[in-house]
C-alpha cells in the first residue's frame, strides 16, 4: 500500500517535470522565429549568413531604418489605417451581429454565411477588380479607400463572435430592463455592453492585427502618399542585395504595438473566445 | 392602479396561433389569475400586456388608453420573467435598484437603498446584496427578480410563475405575502401560474388557458365547482377529478345512473334528475372529485360499489387510494389511517350531490345539484 502511495507520488511529480519540458520544447519552437528577427536587428550584413550565435551586436541597422527613411511616417498611418478598420468594424459590426442574432428575416443564415465567407476569398482574388474601381472613383491611395477595403477581413470574425454573445442573452434581459425604464440605447449601453465586452474586446484586438498586418491590399491599393508598414519593409531589399538586418529592424517595431495590446487584454483573449460566457 | 382592457388579441408566430381572439377586462385593484397547462399562451399574453410582444390583432387598453404602440417602459408595468431574467453582470443589490436608476423612475440612493433593504428583507435574499446572479440557486433567482418587480410601485404588477422555483415551504410563505401585500397597496396584478392551489388562494378572479383560447372566466369557487367542461375540472384539485362514464335510465318520474357494469342504482339529486329527464341521452359523464367518495371494506348497503385496490400513497394528512372498476382508475381521498392491501376487494359509495355531470360526447358541463347555490355570485361578475 505504501509502495502503491510513493508511486503515484513518483509519477505525478515525472508528469508535472513531462508537461512543463513539453510546454518549454512548445515554447521555444513557436518563439524562435521572433527571437531569430530580433537578434537579425542587431547583426551587420556582413555577419548576416552566420549560422551561429556569435556575431558583434550593432545598432546601424536601426540608424538606417528610423533615422534615413520615412519609418516613422509610415507607422503612423498604419496605425491610422488600421485604428480606423477597426473603429469602422465595431461600430458597424455591433448592430449587425445583433440583427442576425434577434431578428428573424428571410435569408438570414445565407446573409450571415456570405459575411463569413469574405474571410475564405483569398485576397488576391478580389483584389484586380477592387484596384480599378478605386482608380475610377478616386479611392486609390487613400485612407478612406484602404479602411473600406479593411472591413473584408476585420469584420466577419468580430460579427460572428458577437452575434454568439447576443445570442447568449436571453431577450427577456432586454425586455426586462425596457420594463425597468430604460430606452433603447440605455438598454444596449448598460445591459448588453457589459456582457458582450468580452467578445468585443477579443474579436477588436483580432480585428486589428488582421488590419495591421494586411499586405496584398495596401501593396496594390495605396501609392506614395500612403504607405503601411508591412510595404515600408519591401524597400530594404533593393536590386543588388537585401538588407536583412534593415527587414528586421522594421519589422521587429511593427510588432511592437500587436504585442503590447494583446499583453493587456490577455485575460480577456482567452475568455472571450470561448464561447457561452455569458450564462448567468 | 389601473384597469386592463384585452380586446380580439390575436398573436401569431408564423404559422401557430400562439392567442386566439382573446378579450378580457381585468379591474382596477384585480388579483387576477391566468391558469392553464404548457404551451396555452400565458407568457405571451403577459407579455403582450407588458409590450414586449405585440399583438397582430387587436388593442391591448390600459386605464381605457390605446397602448398598442407605447414603448413598454412608458407603460408603467413592472415584471417577473419566467427565466428570471436578471443581470447576469450586477449584483443582487443593483439589479434590483435598476428600476429605480432609469431616468424614468428615479429616486436618489437613500431612497433605493430603503427600498431594496424592505423587500429584500421580505424575500429573506438580504444576506446576498453582493452576489452575482451567478451564485445564486434557482429559487434564489426567483426571489431576485420578485424583488425587482416589487421594489417600485407600478400601475400593474405582471407576474409570470414568480414561485415555480421555490421550495415548497417558502412558496407557502410567498403566496401569502403576495395575498397581504396585494391587499395592502392596492395595484392591479396579473399573474400566471401552473398550481391550481396558488391559483385558488390567491386570485380574485382565474382565466383558464388552453390552446391560445379562454375556456373559463370566473372566481376560483366557480372553477371547482361548477367548472365549463372536463378540461377545467380536471385542471383544479388533486387527485385529479375521476371522470366516469354512466348509462342513464328512466324510470317512470325517476332518473338514475348505472357505472362500472355494476347492478348499483345511483341516484341523482332531483334538480339534476329534471335536466337529465328533460334531454333524450342515454349516456353521461359523471365528475367525482376524491373527497366525495366514501370507502368500506364490507358492503355496507345496496347502493354501494365494488372495486379493487390498485395503489395506496399515504401523503401525510390523507391518504390517497386507487381503486379499479370495470377499467376505470378512481383516486379516493381516504383518512390518514386508511390501510388496504393491494388488489384486495373494498366498496364505495359515490356522494351524488356533488357529482358533476358532463355531456359525454362534448364534454361540455350539463349540471350539479344545488346550481344556485354555486351560481349565486354570477350576475354580479359578468
Amino acid at each position: 500500500m505504501e509502495k502503491k502511495k510513493n508511486n503515484k507520488k513518483i509519477y505525478m511529480a515525472l508528469g508535472a517535470v513531462g508537461r512543463n519540458l513539453g510546454l518549454t520544447l512548445f515554447g521555444l519552437f513557436a518563439l524562435f522565429p521572433l527571437v531569430w528577427m530580433v537578434l537579425c536587428a542587431f547583426k551587420s550584413d556582413a555577419q548576416m549568413y552566420n549560422t551561429v550565435f556569435r556575431f558583434t551586436p550593432t545598432l546601424d541597422n536601426f540608424y538606417a531604418v528610423l533615422v534615413r527613411t520615412d519609418y516613422f511616417k509610415a507607422f503612423f498611418q498604419n496605425l491610422v489605417v488600421a485604428g480606423g478598420a477597426v473603429i469602422i468594424t465595431v461600430i458597424a459590426g455591433v448592430p449587425c451581429a445583433y440583427a442576425l442574432a434577434r431578428y428573424d428575416f428571410k435569408k438570414k443564415e445565407d446573409v450571415a454565411f456570405q459575411i463569413l465567407s469574405f474571410k475564405f476569398a483569398p485576397e488576391i482574388m478580389v483584389i484586380l477588380p477592387i484596384f480599378l474601381i478605386f482608380q475610377k472613383i478616386g479611392l486609390y491611395d487613400s485612407y478612406f479607400g484602404l479602411i473600406w477595403v479593411y472591413q473584408l477581413i476585420t469584420m466577419p470574425l468580430l460579427i460572428w463572435v458577437v452575434r454568439g454573445y447576443f445570442e447568449d442573452i436571453s431577450v427577456e434581459v432586454e425586455q426586462a430592463a425596457q420594463l425597468d425604464g430604460y430606452a433603447w440605447y440605455e438598454v444596449f449601453l448598460k445591459t448588453l455592453l457589459p456582457l458582450i465586452k468580452p467578445g468585443l474586446v477579443a474579436s477588436g484586438l483580432l480585428a486589428f492585427i488582421f488590419a495591421w498586418n494586411s499586405f496584398t491590399f495596401p501593396l496594390i491599393l495605396s501609392g506614395f502618399k500612403i504607405q503601411t508598414i508591412t510595404i515600408t519593409a519591401l524597400r530594404y531589399i533593393s536590386s543588388d542585395t537585401v538588407h536583412y538586418g534593415q527587414v528586421a529592424v522594421a519589422s521587429t517595431i511593427a510588432v511592437l504595438p500587436e504585442v503590447i495590446v494583446a499583453l493587456f487584454i490577455q485575460k480577456h483573449l482567452v475568455r472571450g473566445l470561448s464561447f457561452g460566457a455569458v450564462k448567468g | 392602479m389601473a384597469q386592463i382592457e384585452l380586446c380580439n388579441i390575436t398573436k401569431k408566430y408564423k404559422k401557430n396561433t400562439a392567442l386566439d381572439d382573446i378579450s378580457i377586462t381585468i379591474k382596477d385593484n384585480e388579483f387576477f389569475v391566468l391558469f392553464g397547462p404548457a404551451g396555452a399562451g400565458k407568457t405571451t399574453l403577459l407579455k403582450i400586456i407588458a409590450g414586449a410582444e405585440f399583438p397582430q390583432e387587436g388593442l391591448v387598453k390600459i386605464d381605457g388608453k390605446i397602448v398598442n404602440h407605447m414603448e413598454s417602459k412608458d407603460r408603467n408595468i413592472s415584471m417577473v420573467f419566467e427565466n428570471y431574467a436578471l443581470y447576469p453582470n450586477l449584483t443582487v443589490y443593483d439589479n434590483i435598484a435598476s428600476p429605480m436608476r432609469s431616468r424614468l423612475y428615479r429616486k436618489d440612493e437613500n431612497d433605493i437603498k430603503t427600498a431594496v433593504n424592505k423587500v429584500t428583507e421580505l424575500m429573506k435574499i438580504n444576506h446576498l446584496l453582493e452576489r452575482k446572479p451567478s451564485q445564486l440557486s434557482n429559487g434564489q433567482r426567483q426571489r431576485v427578480a420578485l424583488g425587482r418587480c416589487l421594489v417600485r410601485n407600478p400601475s400593474v404588477f405582471l407576474m409570470d410563475e414568480p414561485l415555480a422555483h421555490l421550495d415548497a415551504k417558502l412558496r407557502h410563505m410567498m403566496r401569502g405575502e403576495l395575498k397581504e401585500m396585494q391587499t395592502s397597496i392596492n395595484s392591479t396584478t396579473i399573474y400566471v401560474t401552473h398550481d391550481y392551489t396558488e391559483a385558488m388562494s390567491l386570485a380574485d378572479r382565474i382565466a383558464v388557458l388552453n390552446k391560445g383560447k379562454i375556456v373559463q372566466l370566473g372566481t376560483a369557487q366557480e372553477m371547482y365547482f361548477t367548472p365549463r367542461n372536463e378540461f377545467v375540472a380536471c385542471l383544479f384539485g388533486e387527485p385529479e377529478i375521476n371522470i366516469i362514464e354512466a348509462q342513464i335510465y328512466h324510470e317512470s318520474e325517476k332518473v338514475y345512473c348505472k357505472a362500472f357494469n355494476q347492478d348499483v342504482f345511483l341516484y341523482p339529486g332531483t334538480d339534476v334528475g329534471k335536466i337529465l329527464t328533460g334531454e333524450e341521452r342515454s349516456r353521461v359523464d359523471m365528475g367525482i372529485r376524491g373527497t366525495d367518495i366514501e370507502i368500506a371494506f364490507e358492503r355496507p348497503g345496496d347502493d354501494w360499489l365494488e372495486g379493487c385496490v390498485y395503489a395506496n400513497e399515504p401523503i401525510g394528512n390523507k391518504v390517497i387510494m386507487t381503486l379499479t372498476a370495470a377499467g376505470n382508475k378512481i383516486a379516493i381521498t381516504c383518512p390518514n389511517d386508511t390501510k388496504a392491501d393491494l388488489d384486495a376487494t373494498v366498496y364505495f359509495k359515490i356522494n351524488m350531490d356533488k357529482v358533476l355531470f358532463f355531456d359525454s360526447e362534448t364534454k361540455e358541463f350539463i349540471t350539479r345539484s344545488d346550481m344556485k347555490k354555486y351560481k349565486k355570485g354570477e350576475e354580479t361578475d359578468t
